[in-house]
Order: structure tokens, then sequence, then C-alpha cells
């Protein structure tokens, strides 16, 4: 065998290199576009447990009196069909594991009157806390940086954001969130 | 005689070295291609609003602007929701049609119509004056099929209203697009 084929001359060489660090960042690349889209948002919820706003009574609620349940913050509205359309879920989650420590609240980039009716409408059993507009801007320092609705972050009993999402929460989700942090 | 640079050697080398630095580049490419736009993201890239629904007019003349909507595919625009006004004192937009939209049942809010594709709608322009810069804002409110809605949104466009007999006014888009490699 011909050893004189392996032994590469330093100039060489540095191509080698050099085609081996782009084979590894083309590879790269590929595997980071495989990942699963990482949370937007902080894993810190300190900013968003630190928020207060008035519940549809008008009486300010902190979201710091939830600390240490498994806490789903659910931002909304009434004009939002796809956000109306997944409550009905949360209410039902809410009584089954509401005991164990599952905790719903929602934040409404709406007005209380319109946030009354349809709390009443669809029987909700979590607070629904008033954000107006500014609710918008709150979510989008969380990670919302399309500023579109249903937005969601949970937090685990431990502090940690344990999910961020824009969109629609699948019960599935919400069921693996219960089995994993309950 | 001193020794060539290796870009140069490469550039000016022989067949192996082209070979070499033409595999490297097409490396670059597919890693770019593939960090640009790989399909794999499971979750959907949603557009800004400004983005998902472009707004953009043009004055035809003195007394009639065109305002447009290009709402970007698998997104709609609720036709109720849809204003559009002059933000230029003591010029007003008079009444005006929209087009019929898609009428969807929609289980919370019943029979509502909606806007895809592409929606022109002709203002009437009341007190404008030719060569006056006459700002027309459209408010509106859409969402995407993936299931998220986004907030109402106000846009707007400065156009010049042209001169009698001139030929109507560029269309002005109230946010441009932005310049991107891909897509």
């Amino acid at each position: 065998m011909n050893q004189e084929a392996f032994r590469l001359s330093p100039r060489k060489r540095w191509v080698v290199y050099a085609m081996s660090a782009l084979i590894a960042l083309a590879l790269g690349a590929y595997a980071f576009r495989l990942l699963p889209e990482p949370a937007p948002g902080s894993r810190d919820s300190g900013p968003l447990l630190a928020v207060s706003l008035p519940d549809a009574d008008g009486h300010p609620q902190s979201l710091a009196q939830w600390r240490g349940r498994l806490l789903v913050v659910n931002f909304w509205a009434t004009w939002c069909a796809p956000c109306r359309e997944e409550m009905p879920m949360f209410v039902r989650a809410q009584t089954a594991h509401g005991a164990k420590g599952l905790q719903f609240v929602g934040i409404a980039v709406d007005d209380a009157v319109k946030v009354r009716q349809f709390a009443k409408e669809i029987g909700l059993n979590y607070p629904a806390l008033i954000g107006g507009y500014g609710a918008m801007e709150l979510s989008k320092t969380l990670g919302n940086s399309v500023m579109a609705l249903p937005f969601t972050i949970v937090i685990g009993p431990k502090g940690d954001v344990v999910l961020t999402q824009l969109g629609p929460v699948r019960e599935a989700q919400l069921e693996r969130l219960v089995a994993d942090f309950l | 005689m001193p020794k060539p640079a290796p870009v140069e050697r490469l550039l000016h080398g022989g067949r192996r070295a082209r070979a070499s630095v033409a595999c490297a580049l097409a490396l670059v490419g597919i890693a770019l291609l593939v960090l640009e736009m790989g399909p794999a993201r499971a979750q959907v890239k949603l557009l800004p609003t400004e983005e998902a629904f472009r707004f953009s007019a043009r004055a035809l003349d003195a007394r009639t602007v065109e305002a447009s909507f290009a709402v970007a595919d698998g997104y709609y625009l609720y036709r109720d929701k849809l204003r559009f006004s002059a933000a230029t004192p003591a010029v007003t937009v008079g009444t005006f049609e929209l087009p019929a939209g898609k009428v969807k049942e929609d289980q919370f809010f019943g029979k509502v119509e909606t806007y895809r594709d592409r929606l022109v709608v002709r203002l009437p322009l009341e007190n404008a004056a030719a060569g006056q810069a006459v700002t027309v804002r459209a408010d509106s409110q859409g969402c995407a099929d993936v299931g998220v809605c986004y907030p109402p949104n106000t846009q707007s466009v400065t156009v010049t209203v042209p001169q009698p007999g001139a030929p109507s006014g560029p269309l002005i888009d109230a946010n441009p697009p932005k310049k991107r490699w891909f897509n």
C-alpha cells in the first residue's frame, strides 16, 4: 500500500481541515433544523409572576399567589375565535386537575364587560384577569414576538417556564404536563 | 521564489484545488439553504400582522384613492372589522362599498365574511386638493388558519393627490417588504 497517499503536505492539510469544518457546519445546520422550535421566551418565570392585574370584578390579583402550582397563563380575547375554542377544554382540565395543583389563569386582551359576559357563557371556573391591549405588549416581552393569540405560558411547580406556545394548546399536551409535573 | 498564498494557490492551482473550492462553496450554500428554509420545523412560523396583511394605496385622482390589502396565504381578514378613514385634517373618506367576502359559518360569531389573497376598495376622497399629501388609515383585524388571531391593527399610507388629468399616483406600501436572502 502506498503510504504517501496518507501523508498530506501542509498546504493540502488546511484544505482538508476547511472541508471538514464545512461538512460539520452543514450537518450542524441540518441538525439544528430538526430540533423542535426552542421556547421563544425566557425560562425565568420571575417577570410573569411579578405581574398584577385586575380580575373581571376589578380586584387586583398578583400571579405570585399561584406560585408552586402548575400554572397555565393563557393570553386570550373574546374577539379571538381560536381562543374561545380552546377555553372549554381548560375549564374541564381545571375541574379535573385543580385539586392536584393545576391552576389556569386567563389574561384577556379585552375589556371587563366582554370578559364577564363570555366567562358566564362558558362557565369559566378560573380567574380571568383584564389586561387590555397592554397585555399584548406584556406577552411580547414573554416571547410572543408576532403578538397573536392565543398565547400560553406554563410555569412548573418549581417556578421554571415549562412551555411557551403561540396557538392553541392541545389536550394531549396538557395531559402530558399534568402527568409530568403533578 | 516565494510561496504563493494558499488562496492564490487554490484559485490558480490545479484541477483538484479548484474542485475543492467548488465543493466548499457548495457546502456553504447547502448549510445556508438548510438554515434558512428547512421544512423540518414542526411549528409554523407566523408572520407579524403587517406582513400577513399588507396595506397599500394609490391616488387615482383628486377624488379617489384605491386602497388594497394583500393577504398572505393561510391568513384572512374579517370584513366587518375593516375601516378606512383619512388622517389628514379636513379631508374625509366618503361612503364606500366593500366587496362581498367569503362567507364562513363561525361557531362563535355566526355568519362572518372574510377576505383572502387580495382586497381592493375604491375610497371617495372629500375635500382633497390636487398635489396634497393625504394619509389614508386602514383598521383591520384578521387571523391565520393555523389557529391564531391578531389584535385590531392600524396601518397608514400617505399618497399625493395627482393634478387634474395627470396619471394616477404610484402604489405605496404601508410597510415595504423587508429584503431577505430567501423566501
